[in-house]
């Protein structure tokens, strides 16, 4: 059984053609299921809770990457499997997933290829794709080491799957910190090499007097200091032949 | 990347972890991959796989690691168990202990060289058959 979540920002009337071409589209497939629309007043925990006492196996979120955010800290911890519909061309977390946008990804879900992928934890909050740091005086903890950046400026980001980095995939269980560092010249930003740690769990502290902003890729803001891992295997997920791992 | 030591070395898709030339690590650096220095350790370096330490790279640690590329600086003793290659811009304090050492005209190392290769005798040179005794033979 199906439930499909629709986020609140669609029900603004430019949608209506688009989600009932999806509907006919899922109809057609013969992977119809039960609609829900989340409001101010419906919450999506109350509502994906409910639909899997009821006995829904597949949870399909249909919007952009915050909403794919919610329901991933959502549907991480229950039985279910995730099918992603995203409304918009640009959605990072579906090309990797191999997802495409719009009514081609009611196709991807009857397909149903499903693979358990890691997801990054900061703090209590899952994210599936990077969580960033930008121009903080900080400090990555290891077990038995620490990394400090010697340069003024650097960006310090959390990736679950990099796609510039040979072997990062989101289902080895580790994630990548990946430190750049920026120099500013009169010609402008500056680029020089990068750092590239692979971990299984660190902590982020700041030597700094204010806390620094760690901003997850679905734009949600945490504070240091933050303890990150990783969830092995944590998210059943519907993905494309097109996804950008194995 | 290691081009120099092609049987040591790893493709760059083996490559792992990358300590750029902006950032220090303190403690005991321990990977299983192939890593990369370019920047500052401080503590100790182990790694099952290959290591290669850049040009601009200071490292006060002792090293452990399968097959070890040098061209900067390291401070510490360094045991490999399969080659070493310090280039020419390779400074070494320390001892090293390797399988197979390569050192570039213009490397400088102050320490002891250790090769385990075993019970090695060097057999004494045998005298030359006189034509007199080969007479005798017949």
């Amino acid at each position: 059984m199906y439930l499909y979540i629709y986020d609140s920002f669609l029900n603004d009337k430019k949608y209506a053609d688009l989600l009932i071409k999806i509907e006919k589209r899922l109809t057609d497939l013969g992977i119809k299921g039960k609609i829900a629309r989340l409001s101010i007043l419906k919450n999506m925990k109350e509502m994906i809770t409910d639909g899997v006492k009821e006995g829904v196996e597949t949870v399909v979120a249909i919007g952009n990457a915050q909403t794919f955010a919610k329901v991933i800290n959502v549907v991480a911890d229950l039985d279910v499997a995730l099918g992603l519909i995203p409304v918009n061309n640009d959605d990072e977390i579906a090309k990797i997933l191999g997802i495409p946008p719009k009514v081609m990804a009611c196709d991807v879900l009857a397909s149903r290829i499903i693979k358990r992928i890691d997801l990054g934890k900061i703090n209590n909050y899952y994210f599936v794709n990077t969580a960033q740091i930008e121009n903080g005086n900080v400090t990555i903890e290891y077990k038995d080491f620490k990394i400090s950046p010697i340069t003024e400026k650097s960006k310090i980001t959390l990736y679950n799957f990099a796609s510039g980095i040979a072997n990062s995939s989101p289902v080895d269980g580790v994630l990548e910190a990946v430190i750049t560092p920026i120099k500013s010249s009169i010609f402008g930003k500056k680029k020089i090499e990068e750092t590239v740690l692979p971990f299984t769990k660190i902590k982020i502290g700041s030597q700094a007097e204010e806390q620094v902003a760690i901003l997850t890729d679905e734009q949600i803001i945490m504070k240091t200091p933050a303890e990150i891992t990783v969830a092995p295997a944590k998210l059943k997920i519907i993905v494309g032949s097109d996804r950008r791992f194995e | 990347m290691f081009s120099k030591n092609k049987a040591a070395v790893p493709s760059g898709k083996n490559i792992e972890t990358i300590i750029g030339p902006s950032v220090k690590v303190e403690g005991d650096f321990k990977g299983e991959g192939d890593l990369v220095v370019e920047g500052i350790v401080q503590g100790s370096l182990q790694t099952k796989n290959n290591l290669k330490i850049g040009q601009n790279a200071l490292v006060e640690a002792n090293i452990n690691a399968n097959n070890a590329f040098i061209s900067g600086k390291v401070k510490g003793n360094i045991i490999v168990k399969g080659k070493v290659e310090i280039t020419g811009t390779g400074i070494v304090l320390g001892n090293i202990k390797a399988q197979i050492i390569s050192i570039e005209s213009g490397a400088l190392i102050k320490g002891d060289l250790n090769m385990p290769v075993g019970n090695i005798a060097i057999a004494e040179p045998k005298p030359e058959l006189k034509r007199e005794d080969l007479k005798e033979d017949k």
